[in-house]
Formats: C-alpha cells, structure tokens, sequence
C-alpha cells in the first residue's frame, strides 16, 4: 500500500492550484485573442441551424444565439424596454420588422465599405430610410404561399374557392393575426377583387372561411404551423418558407407558387444591426461573411430561403421561388408593405372582434 | 387590537417591495391605458396625448364574448377542481395514516412545483395532435379540431394546477372541523351523505371560498394554457393582452384590457367574498 505524506498531500495541493490558476488564466487569455463575441437574434428550426453552420466555417466572431419567440415584431417591446442600451449586435428580421426598427433610430447605416458583399445584392430590395441610407442587409428571399400535404388532402387544392370544400373539415392551418403580416387576408381580398387598400372584401371571405369548420388550427408561432401540418392534424395552409420547406422534407407538399388565383408573396430575409454595441466591426464583418456566395448557397441548402447574392446558386430544391419576369408579372403580388404594416394594429383588432369569435 | 407601533418598522421592507413591483407598475400600465397610440409604433410616445379610445375599443359583443369565454371555461374548471379536490382533501385528512398523509401533502407538493408549461405539453403529447390516445378518440367520434373538445382539453389544463392547489388549501380546513359534530349526527340517525352535507362542507365553506378564488384568479389570469391548448381558437383575455403587447407593440390598448381584467377580477373576488361571509356567518 502507498502512503501518502503530509509533505507530499501540500505539494500535490500546491501543483494542483498552480495549474488551475494560471491554466484557466492561459485558458481564459486565448479564446479572447481568437474570437469576439456578439449577441444575435434568429429563428429557430433550419434558419438557426444554417446560421450556426455558418458561424463553425469562422474563427472571428463567436455569436451567442438568441431565438426569436413569436412574430417577427414581438423582439421590438423587448429591445425598447431596454433602449438605448442595446442588447443585441443583430437581429435577423425582415421588410416589417426592420421599419420598425428604423422609426425607432436603432439601427446603423450599411454601405458597400463596411459589407462588401452588398455590392453583389440586387440594390433593388434593400430596405432604405426615408434619407435612402441602407439601413439593412438582405441574406435571402423567401415566399409566403398556399401549400397542401399531397398524402392526406382529400381534395386537390387548385384555388382558394377549394379551402371552402366540406371535406377540409378541420383540415385546414391558418395564420394568426399576428403571423405573416396579414398576407393571408390580403390573398383572401385579392382573389375577391380587393387588395391590401381595400380588405373588405377578404375580410368578407374570411369570415365565409371561419364558418365552414374548415380551420383546424389557427398557428400563433412557426412551430406550431409545422407541428400541425407534419403530424397530419391539418393538411392545407398557408404560410413562409422555411416552416414549408420544413414539412417537405419528410411529406410530399405541393407548394402553390405558381398557382392562378393563389398569390405567392416574396419577402427579405436579412439582418438589422444595431447602434450602441461594442463590437460592431466584427458584427459588420459576420454579417459580410453569411451573405458571401459560399455561405449563401450553404443558407439556401439549410434554410430553404432563395438566396439574393447574384454571384450564388439557387438550389434545385428552391426552383418553385425561381420566377420568369411573366411568371412574376401572373403569380407574385408585391403588396405595398407600408399600408401593411401601418394596417397591422387595426387589422389585428379586426380579427379579433370579426373572426375570432367564428373559429 | 392596536398594532404595536415598535413592529411597525418590520412592515417597511414588504412595503416597499410591494409599492416597488405592484403599485408603481400598476400605475404606470394604468396611465399608458389613457395615452394615444399611433400604429405602426412602439408603445405610444412619450408625450402623446391622453385618450378614452383605448377603453372605447373594448365596448364590442366581441370583446365582451372574450371576457364571457374566460369567465365560463374558468369558472366551470374552478368548479370542478373543488369537486375534485375537497373528497381528496377529506380523505387525505381523515382516512390516511399520519404517515400516508404525508405522503399525499408531498405528492401535491412536487405536482405544484411542476412548471405549467410542462404539464401543459404533456397534455398535448397525449391528447393533441400526435398524441398516443389520438386514434381511441377518434374511434369514439370525438371531433379532436371541434370547438368543444378544445374547449374541454383547456379546461383539463386549468385542472391540472387547480386540483393541488385546492387540495392543499382545504386540508388545513377539514382539519379543523371537529369529526365529532359529524358522529354525532349519525348517531342520531343522520345519513352519512346528510351529515356530510349540513354539517362538514358548512363548516367548510370559508375553505372552500378560499380556494375557489385562488382556483378562479389563477384561471382566468392564465396565458399559457389557453395558447397551447386552445389552437390559437380558443383565447383567453391574458392572450389578447400578450398579443398587444408582445406582438403587436400596441401598449396602451394591451394596458386597457389588463386595467379591466384586474378590476373585473377585484370586483368577483369582492362580491363573492361578501356574499359568502354574509351568508355563512349568519
């Protein structure tokens, strides 16, 4: 048997300490010189799993993710309370949420000096300020459409007429009033003869809609949208990309993108960066980095959001979002998102006293 | 009995912390309900004017079939989790062996500190969508997207939390009332369920007040329940609330609801309370 001295136990004792100390200082020392650490938002699901593949192809930024809970809008109260202390380097969002980011002057100008890659996005969909500074970087364009599980439907959905069939009983998963921006009652007044300026007549629908029974589940977050739909308690909805692209990989979906009579919508996806953070050169160039053609064909693959990079691949998975200039012109609609969101309070109110009480 | 002013410094520490976190918060949603929102902000400006609108907008059959929604499912929940939990609460109290009482009042113990929204998902994983008893449901006709089943499914979460809670406030209850008055009624030629009915659940009855509106407040305050359970079909005030506030941004209207909400709820728990006492202490 070995026995251990008194001496012996203190030298051990002091070793031990030795190495704790100034390991964990060394420890401590490295990761600092390596990484610089910043906070972002970003959905959950695929996107936040692109990002994090994204984030293990650097060494210079290390991004403690944030989930966004909700709709696109609901991180703004909580960035708010704690204004003009930022707690967030960026935040993934897109055309709704980013206004209003910029009403609010949170948000830090970007320019082809400090992205680089902006210079291979379509100038076109960056969202502006009303100086026409950048105030914005786009990653990706995604759709929000009408879909239905092609195994379990009990009708070929051709048309929104088709939503209102007595076999959908139950079947059918609706937005929220506070998911997509309302752009499912606005396809509702387009195919009724309105638009996003004239509601009346998809609000008439909806109502029509509501009282057959055929709404099964009205989805108040993105999961719950996918939950309903892969595990077959409704088969038809309507709804964004990545929540689509999610059930597709396990059931065969048809996407209605091009579909007369059931508009798609397209939106931008990117990131917001804000104002009052310490490491906003890193965050500057992460951002630079995911919108790189590599990174935006591993986004695409991953997330399932087309990307805008001129210089990168659409994959073949994502050709149902490829438009010809005619195909654009007879399937997208491209509302004017300043009524939608101006319209987003009143339309909620509006679901709520009309809609709500009919599900 | 007057206070004994030399314990009165012992008060200032919960007092402050009570006016830190409830009344200065409470009176600063209470003037947001009065300010003038302008859509597409967030919250209303520092200097916006005061407005009754906020209110205004509440004065719809809508809104008030929310309030009617909330009230009914809570009530019936609150209910039915006494009815539940008062033969528990006897039983645990008069038939269990000290040992075996224990037990319980740990068993009910563990259940309260279970968070909400894991009990919540559980009864989604067994009686939602993918839920293993989906098929036996089915197979019995129940309709899992109609209104009633929903309906039914929310009312089970409330009593998931309920039926602890009211078990626990009423042993103390049942332990006081003396099982004595109950024997002797028998021995008198009382039913058991009569003696029972005149004699214990009387005895019983500030108990049972006690935990009703602690069954009633927590219910029709609850958020989480309703919005898992209730597929976004079924809404309680506190979801219209979070979707003013949290999604929306729209802070003073999501500040009127709450202000209604809490006098409503200070209002049911004033009248039931009086009406109780003036009926069961005459």
């Amino acid at each position: 048997m070995t026995r251990l001295t008194r001496r012996q136990t203190l030298k051990s004792a002091v070793a031990t300490a030795a190495v704790t100390v100034f390991g964990g200082a060394l420890g401590s020392i490295r990761p600092a010189a390596a990484a610089t650490d910043i906070t972002a938002v970003e959905w959950g699901g695929d996107v936040v799993t692109a990002m994090k593949q994204i984030e293990a192809k650097q060494d210079k930024v290390k991004v403690n993710w944030v989930l966004h809970q909700g709709g696109s809008g609901a991180i703004l109260p909580k960035i708010k309370a704690t204004w003009p202390k930022a707690e967030y380097d960026y935040v993934a969002g897109w055309e709704g949420s980013f206004n209003g980011m910029i009403k609010e002057d949170w948000l830090v100008p970007v320019t082809v000096e400090t992205v680089p890659n902006l210079a291979d996005i379509p100038k076109k969909i960056i969202v502006k300020d009303a100086k026409g500074e950048w105030m914005a970087v786009p990653r990706a364009v995604g759709g929000i459409y009408f879909a239905y599980r092609k195994d379990i439907s009990p009708v070929e959905v051709k048309s929104i007429e088709d939503l209102f069939a007595p076999s959908l009983k139950g079947k059918v998963v609706w937005p929220g009033p506070t998911q997509s921006m309302m752009l499912q009652i606005v396809a509702l007044a387009l195919h009724a003869g309105g638009n996003e300026k004239n509601m009346d007549p998809g609000w008439a629908l909806m109502k029509k809609l509501a009282q057959t029974g055929n709404i099964g589940r009205i989805a108040v977050t993105d999961t719950d949208f996918t939950t309903s739909l892969t595990s077959g308690e409704t088969a038809v909805g309507f709804f964004s990309e990545p929540q689509l692209t999610a059930v597709a990989k396990s059931f065969p979906l048809v996407r209605l993108t091009k579909q007369e009579g059931m508009p798609t919508f397209l939106y931008q996806s990117g990131f917001a960066i804000f104002k009052n953070r310490p490491n906003l050169k890193a965050t500057l160039e992460f951002v630079n980095f995911c919108i790189s053609p590599e990174m935006s064909n591993l986004y695409a693959e991953v997330a399932g959001e087309a990307p805008l990079n001129v210089k990168s691949k659409t994959p073949d998975a994502l050709k149902h979002l490829a438009f010809t200039p005619a195909e654009m012109d007879k399937y997208v609609y491209v509302p004017d998102f300043n009524v939608v969101l101006s319209q987003q309070d009143a339309w909620t109110k509006r679901w709520e006293n009309e809609i709500a009480p009919l599900l | 009995m007057k206070p004994d002013r030399g314990s009165l410094p012992l008060l200032l520490p919960a007092g402050g912390v009570f006016l830190g976190l409830f009344f200065l918060p409470m009176a600063g949603l209470f003037i947001e309900s009065f300010r003038l929102y302008q859509p597409g902000s967030i919250g209303s400006a520092a200097n916006a004017p005061f407005t009754l609108t906020n209110y205004a907008e509440l004065l719809t059959p809508a809104f008030a079939d929310f309030f009617l929604e909330t009230m009914r499912i809570s009530l019936l929940a609150s209910l039915a989790g006494l009815l539940f939990a008062f033969p528990l609460a006897y039983w645990i109290t008069r038939r269990f062996s000290p040992r075996g009482r224990a037990i319980a009042v740990g068993f009910f113990v563990t259940l309260m500190f279970l968070s909400v929204l894991v009990r919540t998902y559980a009864l989604e994983l067994t009686f939602g969508a993918t839920g293993p008893l989906r098929p036996f449901l089915q197979a019995l006709g129940i309709a899992l997207n109609g209104r009633p089943y929903i309906e039914t499914l929310v009312g089970g979460g409330l009593l998931h939390y309920i039926v602890p809670m009211a078990t626990l406030t009423l042993l103390g209850t049942i332990q006081n009332v003396d099982p004595r008055l109950v024997d002797a009624a028998q021995a008198l030629g009382a039913p058991g369920w009569k003696a029972h009915l005149t004699i214990t659940v009387p005895l019983c009855m500030r108990g049972l007040l006690a935990a009703f509106l602690f069954a009633f407040t927590f219910s029709i305050s609850a958020f989480v329940i309703p919005m898992i359970l209730g597929k976004g079909r079924v809404l309680f005030i506190s979801n219209l609330v979070y979707n003013r506030f949290s999604e929306i941004a729209d802070y003073p209207s999501g500040a009127a609801i709450s202000m209604v909400l809490f006098f409503v709820a200070l209002a049911i728990v004033y009248v039931t309370s009086r009406q109780v006492n003036k009926r069961w202490t005459s």
